[in-house]
């Protein structure tokens, strides 16, 4: 691996078949669009009708049309409002502060509706954890409120085994009865949700017990932390996490721990992760000049932090490290083991270990140098799934070391209800099976699913007399059950959270129920009542409120009167004040073992992980998030065996061939995706796919890796050592976006290897002549033949900091919320027609065993001189006097030259009318017509298609700007990915203000163009990556 | 005499047969050249509100009931609450006034036919323009003189287009308002996104 940042022969590729120079694929290279794509694919079959039938047809439909020709053509009607609500304005969108439940982490959001629908998700700018930014799953939540396939009402099952509907009076009058009969025989009612993060519900599940004595709670989640909790409360005698004070953090180790991905809140953690990558910030340069001057630590805040991730699996936080230590996931603990020992000074484990593992030396002593220099100033995280042991080891190791003193003052992680231990579970199942458990309601879970076939859940079922799940949409669970209750969506219903103290949020309805729905909170708060018939929507929020009065609002001793602050509270989206932190730790020394319980086993081993964007597969019916690609495979609508490129050789295996993994007894059939940079001996899987019962989408996406785990696993829920792979025989194929859409034309095949597309440098090198980047690039002397136009108004521009962007694929998302844009399914991304407008390029450089991983967004950059526009026959693509490369799809007649002409390829064909295409039109149902953007075109077949800088966006702005008679102010500006990206890496705005941030991004050293010397111009600015890498000594 | 007929065929019956075609084509496209354009279109509707009398003679001003026009992209229809304003007392003994109440008072909405429409691949903003003092008749005609409102102008690009390359030819207040206007945009997607 080649250490030294991007200089000019740096090898980067895009896969196995660029790496090894595959003949085919220089081959395939040639050809922007491959061979032989069929274009009927899912179209019908030609008709059957003659050429003398059709013309007959033809005449009398004719003739008819002219008969029936009336003289003006009916424009339809307008339905006003009857009684308009005060704050709508027709046309203007309204916002409203709610809280996302779409995982534990109860971000605060903020809806944008149109005429009462919801039409886009971005994250609430006052909620102090999230900060105005959402997760992609987050924001593609709302294809789920118009979900076709949701529960319109409140179903029962027939003798049959189908379900017919219901209304809810006759429900709760039987489930109330069966519910006091249980209570009255003491038989049990076993209620299991996922976490409870919400002080109401909790005093709800208090309020249930009180009614029905014989009530239990069980709460779960396939992917959870709760080894990572067990393990701070034995250390600290603790509950809950403590927030990791980013800020302060020079020096980051993470074991495993894809904290920028996957663990904990990502969303707040890129951000206070990038915070200290900012070279916008004018001290970074100068405090790290005291750095390597003084070479002590600077007691101020800014500069750049270093991470370091030792991991086996290819993670989003290993991609962002400025060092990667490949390491199988089981010798973690012992790696830990041994930086304890080394920070009391003894290095012989330390040495042994790397001597086995054949670590890279230097950077292993780097690390401990680092540690031992930065005491207090660095943090180690350990992966979630990673058992209780090696948590205790690193807390041991952080409390030797001074970290706890990161452990932020202001707030903590406090859970409102424990997960059930796996104990308890298995103790309900054998009450189930001996009858004692009366009823089981699945309060919007999917066990069946979700457990671990050793629990034998579904026969545990069949011994309980009324089992009724609550749900949005059928699933596992459902067909399983007498009852199947049609839920609302989040945003239908009310709801409280605590996540940290002193951050309480609310979470109000945007939109009526679409359909005959209740919220889950309020079903099970009918059944406690004394009058379940006089059931209004509001009964739950009134719930909310008398219980705020009585807690939120003293605590927070508001001087105005409780209903002014709980308007103010619901208007916010969130309510904060100091809650009393405990932030004292002393780490117990009795619980630290002297030798590491897991110890690293010889053969492979499997780690089963959370999938980037489906949760734990309640979001794999959401065709939006199946097709976002992985952030570092790339893979869409799949999950996948990974293995490194070497396991795969020596089990003769390629991507796409179904491998046979055995693991703790139990055997899963998967396809392998060889993925470079992992471990040679670890295995892994995403969780969450492989469904069965989630619907037209959602069935059948790749394979159910929760077959693999076990009740009661010798490690983690989620690592197995005792893993064994052989093939299988047989293939299936896995698509993935990259690889496709080969940038470089062959004749240039030299050249794009020093193209500087993506151009990288050493933070210290920058520090010591922040001009490096330019000097080493040199002057590129560009000139046009004709006068180039003047941009004297307006000029948009984006800047894109490749520091700061992580490449968690969350611009991709809003991109495709705020553009209507459609999703294609696997085959057709098979055949490279996805047609996201922005997608994020990942490079691979170095080897393929261990490689340096870069990410660009990549999206229309607008270039003064684009290619584009010179060759459109009808000019359907040209060029605005405000810089924007306009396309006008009305005048567009698909010959696709813009698209062949363009050197970025971000141009997106729309071969079919996509939303028919997919699943036999499953997204051309009404109900999703609601989702759409009503200011953005919605596009057909026959069109080309592109990023418009969000073009409405703009629009919204200079309308703004004439209503108030002001000037248009580019920085009030914010395009969606903009919007949605946690760390702020996309600037936007008008660069013929020269005071603006984008002109100083545009102008910054680090700044440069992908493709510059093609003088097409671009407007999209990236601002080269620095790595926080130790410069080699000069000799 | 088979050459004599081929002959007057091509002579005579040809050019004939395609004068007629061409001629007929001219003259219904032109003829029909409003009308195809929408101009004229009066449809009846649900009420029979006359403008002329409360934008007229009662000189009631538009943005009292179009209060999108100065705020957003759609002027908007009047909800029915904002009729009642006036007619919770006005005119009670009227039939259409007595129709509006009812469907006020049982939340029926009211289905107004749509005179003016652009396509939907067009962003219109109404707001843009009425914030620039661009009085409404220069494109919707003399409201406060119809009884029935109908179409008056052509709404095609050609018409946006004349307006915003050449103003003063279509604004009839344009010299009261010059200085504050702006020439408008001609590129794609000042209307098209």
């Amino acid at each position: 691996m080649d250490d030294k940042g991007n200089k000019k022969d740096a090898n980067y590729w895009r896969g196995f078949s660029e790496f090894n120079s595959d003949p085919e694929f220089l081959k395939a290279k040639e050809k922007e669009f491959a061979d032989e794509l069929p274009v009927n694919s899912g179209e019908p079959e030609m008709s059957g009708l003659s050429r003398r039938k059709f013309l007959t047809l033809l005449a009398s439909s004719a003739a008819l049309a002219a008969t029936a020709c009336s003289d003006y053509r009916d424009k339809g009607a307008i339905v006003p409002y009857n009684k308009k609500p005060e704050e709508v304005t027709v046309g203007n969108p309204s916002f409203y502060a709610s809280t996302c439940t779409s995982c534990s982490n109860a971000c605060g959001i903020l809806v944008k509706t149109r005429e009462g629908r919801p039409i886009k998700v971005d994250g609430n700018p006052d909620h102090p954890v999230n900060r105005g930014k959402i997760c992609a799953t987050g924001q593609a939540g709302i294809l789920n409120l118009y979900e076709p396939s949701r529960i319109k009402e409140p179903m029962i099952k027939s003798g049959a085994g189908n379900f017919t509907a219901s209304n809810w009076a006759e429900i709760d009058a039987k489930i109330i009865d069966t519910l006091k009969k249980a209570s009255a025989s003491g038989k049990e009612i076993a209620v299991i949700s996922h976490t409870v993060n919400s002080p109401s519900l909790k005093k709800l599940f208090e309020d249930f017990t009180a009614k029905y004595p014989t009530s239990k709670f069980y709460s779960y989640e396939l992917v959870n932390e709760s080894n990572k909790l067990n393990a701070f409360k034995k250390s600290f005698g603790k509950e809950g996490l403590p927030v990791i004070d980013w800020k302060e953090a020079k020096i980051i180790v993470s074991l495993e721990s894809d904290f920028l991905g996957k663990e904990g809140n990502p969303v707040e953690a890129m951000r206070l992760f990038a915070e200290r990558r900012d070279v916008m910030k004018e001290d970074v340069l100068q405090e790290s000049m005291q750095l390597t001057i003084g070479g002590e630590n600077s007691s101020r805040k800014e500069g750049f932090n270093r991470l370091y991730a030792v991991e086996g699996n290819y993670t989003i936080t290993g991609a962002n490290a400025d060092y990667r230590i490949k390491l199988r996931t089981d010798a973690i603990e012992e790696f830990v083991y041994a930086l304890i020992a080394a920070a009391g000074e003894n290095k012989s484990l330390i040495n042994d270990f790397i001597n086995k593992y054949n670590l890279k030396k230097e950077v292993v002593n780097g690390l401990i140098e680092d540690l031992l220099k930065n005491k207090g100033k660095s943090i180690v995280l350990a992966g979630a799934f990673l058992p209780e042991s090696t948590h205790i080891a690193v807390n041991k190791l952080n409390d030797l070391l001074g970290n706890t003193r990161l452990y932020s003052k202001d707030y903590s992680e406090t859970p409102m209800m424990h997960l059930t231990p796996r104990k308890e579970i298995e103790a309900l199942t054998d009450r189930m099976n001996s009858g004692a458990v009366g009823v089981v309601i699945h309060f919007d879970t999917n066990p069946v699913y979700h457990f671990s076939s050793d629990y034998k859940y579904t026969e545990a079922l069949k011994k309980v007399d009324t089992v009724i799940t609550m749900s949005e949409q059928m699933n596992e669970t459902t067909s399983e059950s007498a009852y199947a209750l049609g839920i609302s969506h989040n945003f239908e219903g009310w709801g409280d959270f605590k996540t940290r103290t002193g951050v309480y949020s609310l979470q109000q309805p945007m939109i009526a129920p679409l359909y005959k729905t209740r919220q889950k909170e309020a079903v099970l708060l009918n059944w406690i009542s004394d009058s379940p018939e006089k059931y209004t929507e509001n009964d739950y929020m009134n719930y909310i409120r008398a219980n705020w009065e009585k807690t939120v609002y003293t605590s927070f001793g508001a001087k105005t009167d409780f209903k002014t602050f709980w308007n103010n509270s619901l208007h916010d989206g969130v309510v904060t004040f100091t809650e009393k932190a405990d932030n004292t730790f002393t780490f117990k020394n009795e619980e630290f073992n002297p030798a590491p319980a897991m110890k690293a086993a010889t053969g492979m081993m499997l780690t089963l992980t959370r999938s980037n964007f489906i949760g734990d597969g309640r979001f794999a019916n959401n065709g939006w998030l199946q097709e976002l690609p992985n952030p570092i495979t790339k893979v869409v609508w799949d999950n996948y065996v990974s293995l490194s490129p070497a396991a795969s050789e020596k089990l003769g295996v390629k991507t796409n061939d179904l491998v046979e993994i055995s693991a703790g007894g139990r055997t899963l059939k998967a396809a392998v995706f060889v993925q470079p940079g992992m471990a040679d001996e670890v295995v892994s899987i995403d969780l969450g796919y492989g469904r069965t019962g989630a619907g037209v989408i959602g069935n059948n996406v790749g394979f159910n890796s929760i077959e693999l785990m076990r009740k009661n696993p010798a490690v983690s829920d989620w690592l197995y050592q005792d893993c064994t792979i052989s093939k299988s025989g047989g293939t299936y194929e896995i698509i993935s976006t990259q690889e496709q859409y080969p940038i470089d034309h062959e004749r240039y095949n030299d050249i794009h290897l020093k193209r500087e597309i993506i151009m990288e440098g050493v933070y210290e090198e920058y520090v010591e002549n922040p001009k490096f980047l330019k000097e080493e690039k040199g002057e590129t002397h560009l000139f046009n033949i004709v006068p180039s136009y003047e941009f004297t108004t307006t000029k948009w521009a984006m800047s894109i900091d490749l520091n700061k962007c992580t490449g968690c694929n969350y611009c991709v998302a809003a991109c495709n919320v705020e553009n209507n844009i459609p999703v294609v399914g696997k085959e057709q991304v098979g055949k490279h027609r996805n047609m996201m407008w922005l997608r994020i390029d990942r490079y691979y450089a170095g080897k393929s065993d261990d490689p340096k991983v870069s990410f660009q967004p990549m999206l229309c950059q607008h270039c003064d001189n684009a290619p584009c526009e010179n060759v459109c026959p009808v000019a359907a693509t040209n060029h605005s006097p405000d810089g924007l490369n306009q396309m006008a799809y009305n005048r567009c007649v698909g010959t696709r030259y813009c698209s062949n002409n363009c050197p970025y390829k971000v141009r997106r064909f729309n071969y079919f009318n996509f939303r028919n295409n997919l699943a036999d039109g499953y997204y051309e149902q009404q109900s999703l017509s609601l989702l759409h953007n009503p200011e953005v075109t919605v596009r057909s077949r026959g069109v080309m298609e592109k990023c418009t800088f969000c073009v409405q966006r703009i629009m919204d702005e200079r309308q703004h700007a004439t209503q108030e008679g002001r000037a248009l102010d580019g920085d009030r500006v914010k395009t969606a990915c903009q919007e949605a990206c946690p760390t702020n890496a996309i600037v936007f705005g008008d660069l013929t203000k020269k005071d603006s941030e984008i002109a100083k991004h545009r102008n910054h050293e680090l700044g440069y163009h992908v493709l510059e010397e093609i003088n097409v111009r671009p407007n999209v600015t990236y601002i080269a990556k620095l790595r926080n890498i130790k410069p080699e000594k000069k000799s | 005499m088979e050459k004599q007929l081929l002959d007057y065929n091509l002579k005579v019956r040809l050019p004939v047969i395609l004068f007629v075609i061409i001629a007929v084509f001219a003259v219904t496209y032109y003829t029909t050249y409003a009308e195809r354009n929408g101009i004229g279109y009066t449809p009846e509707q649900p009420l029979k509100f006359s403008h002329k009398l409360h934008a007229g003679t009662m000189q009631i001003d538009c943005k009292y009931c179009h209060t999108g026009a100065d705020k957003s992209r759609n002027a908007g229809i009047p909800s029915a609450d904002v009729c009642m304003n006036c007619h919770t007392l006005a005119r009670k003994d009227r039939p259409d006034i007595q129709k509006l109440t009812e469907h006020y008072e049982k939340n029926k909405p009211l289905e107004w036919k749509r005179i003016h429409k652009v396509p939907d691949f067009v962003y219109f903003n109404h707001s843009a323009h009425v914030n620039k003092g661009i009085d409404c008749a220069n494109c919707h005609g003399d409201v406060k003189q119809m009884e029935t409102v109908g179409q008056t102008n052509s709404f095609t690009m050609g018409a946006c287009l004349t307006c915003h390359r050449k103003p003063e030819t279509r604004i009839s207040n344009f010299e009261e308002i010059k200085s504050n206007l702006k020439k408008g945009p001609e590129y794609c997607a000042a209307c098209h996104r």
